[in-house]
């Protein structure tokens, strides 16, 4: 569980306040941290585009946030983060876990690894892929950019950083 | 009553509430009357306006906060309600334009053509406190309730179609300065820093 502890030591240090969720089963154990810290309001929510418009109102309260999903929740939202965050050039920060990577096996996340990357670039939505836990102090820096490019910005996280390389 | 009349009949309560107002007829009217730029509207994300409104609420408890939604945005995004519900902020109330119509596409009617009953959904979403109000009269009396309670309440106000023909008047400003003007008031009212030292 030591890669989740040094997420949230990340998102800390983003003086994260509220995290908004739906979990992939790759990023449960976070939201689950999420739950349980006492600094940070956890707003589990029904569908995804419900946790990016939740983070962007907390935007205007200047509360910093976070909203946590997988691949195939960020897809479902690429309508929601056009007309509200792109629209009105509100930054949002997004946590997903990388699903259908060469190292992920489930059939149903296949789509999602092929074409995920190149919607991103499609919208213009800045990303990042994080790959090693010598990679997560790029956090805080790619937080306060995605503020300043005004727009998503979308954080990748791998199986082999989550889950542990394959045996 | 006309959506018209709904919202006069809101914003003459209104002292220091903040509105998110949903796109289309919900925003447009709310703009026309109140020509405020301390509210926000929202030009896309149909039915995300009430999200929008609860991240507010959540993080800046200390203001007030009116969701005006609309039956076309609510059935975009029915799961706000279980979302509202859980998180329970006191701060927030949510009224919601029934007029069974997409009115600003010329009035092309909804797929339940009014039999959806949306105080029924709020209270089966878990919703304590749901009324439907039909006239301003109405409105006019239980304002001051509904001010004085605490949130999470959902108040359905049945308003009639304007048969797509009376399209608001388009706002004067859009969408980045929408932010901006919203997120300058917000700062100046509570405070707090929306924008940070170098402005974005």
């Amino acid at each position: 569980m030591s890669i989740f502890n040094d997420l949230m030591t990340h998102l800390h240090k983003c003086d994260i306040k509220l995290a908004a969720s739906l979990p992939d089963d790759w990023v449960a154990p976070l939201i689950g941290k999420c739950e349980a810290d006492d600094d940070i309001r956890h707003v589990p929510v029904a569908r995804e585009a419900e946790a990016i418009a939740i983070c962007s109102g907390a935007f205007f309260a200047g509360v910093n946030s976070v909203a946590i999903m997988g691949t195939t929740g960020l897809l479902t939202c690429t309508g929601e983060l056009a007309t509200l965050n792109l629209r009105h050039q509100v930054p949002v920060f997004i946590m997903a876990s990388q699903r259908g990577s060469v190292d992920d096996h489930r059939v149903y996340q296949e789509v999602q690894g092929r074409r995920t990357l190149d919607v991103l670039k499609a919208y213009d939505f800045p990303y990042m892929v994080i790959d090693r836990p010598e990679e997560l102090p790029r956090i805080p820096e790619a937080y306060e950019w995605g503020r300043l490019q005004k727009r998503p910005f979308v954080l990748l996280l791998t199986r082999r950083l989550l889950k542990g390389a394959p045996a | 009553m006309k959506a018209a009349d709904a919202i006069a009949a809101l914003l003459a309560h209104r002292t220091d509430e903040i509105a998110f107002c949903a796109l289309g007829m919900a925003a447009g009217e709310w703009w026309r009357q109140s020509r405020s730029d301390a509210d926000f509207y929202l030009h896309g994300a149909m039915g995300f306006s009430a999200s929008m409104a609860l991240g507010f609420a959540l993080s800046l408890p200390q203001a007030k906060i009116w969701a005006i939604n609309s039956d076309g945005s609510l059935c975009m995004n029915l799961g706000c309600l279980l979302t509202e519900v859980e998180q329970a902020p006191r701060n927030l109330k949510h009224f919601v334009l029934d007029n069974k119509v997409y009115e600003t596409v010329g009035a092309v009617p909804m797929v339940n053509r009014g039999r959806t009953d949306y105080c029924a959904l709020a209270r089966a979403a878990g919703f304590a406190s749901a009324r439907s109000l039909q006239t301003v009269e109405e409105i006019d009396a239980v304002m001051p309730e509904i001010i004085a309670a605490d949130g999470p309440c959902m108040t359905v106000l049945e308003v009639q179609s304007d048969g797509g023909a009376g399209q608001p008047e388009a706002m004067d400003y859009e969408g980045p300065e929408i932010k901006y003007r919203f997120g300058r008031s917000i700062e100046k009212r509570f405070g707090v820093s929306v924008f940070g030292k170098q402005g974005y």
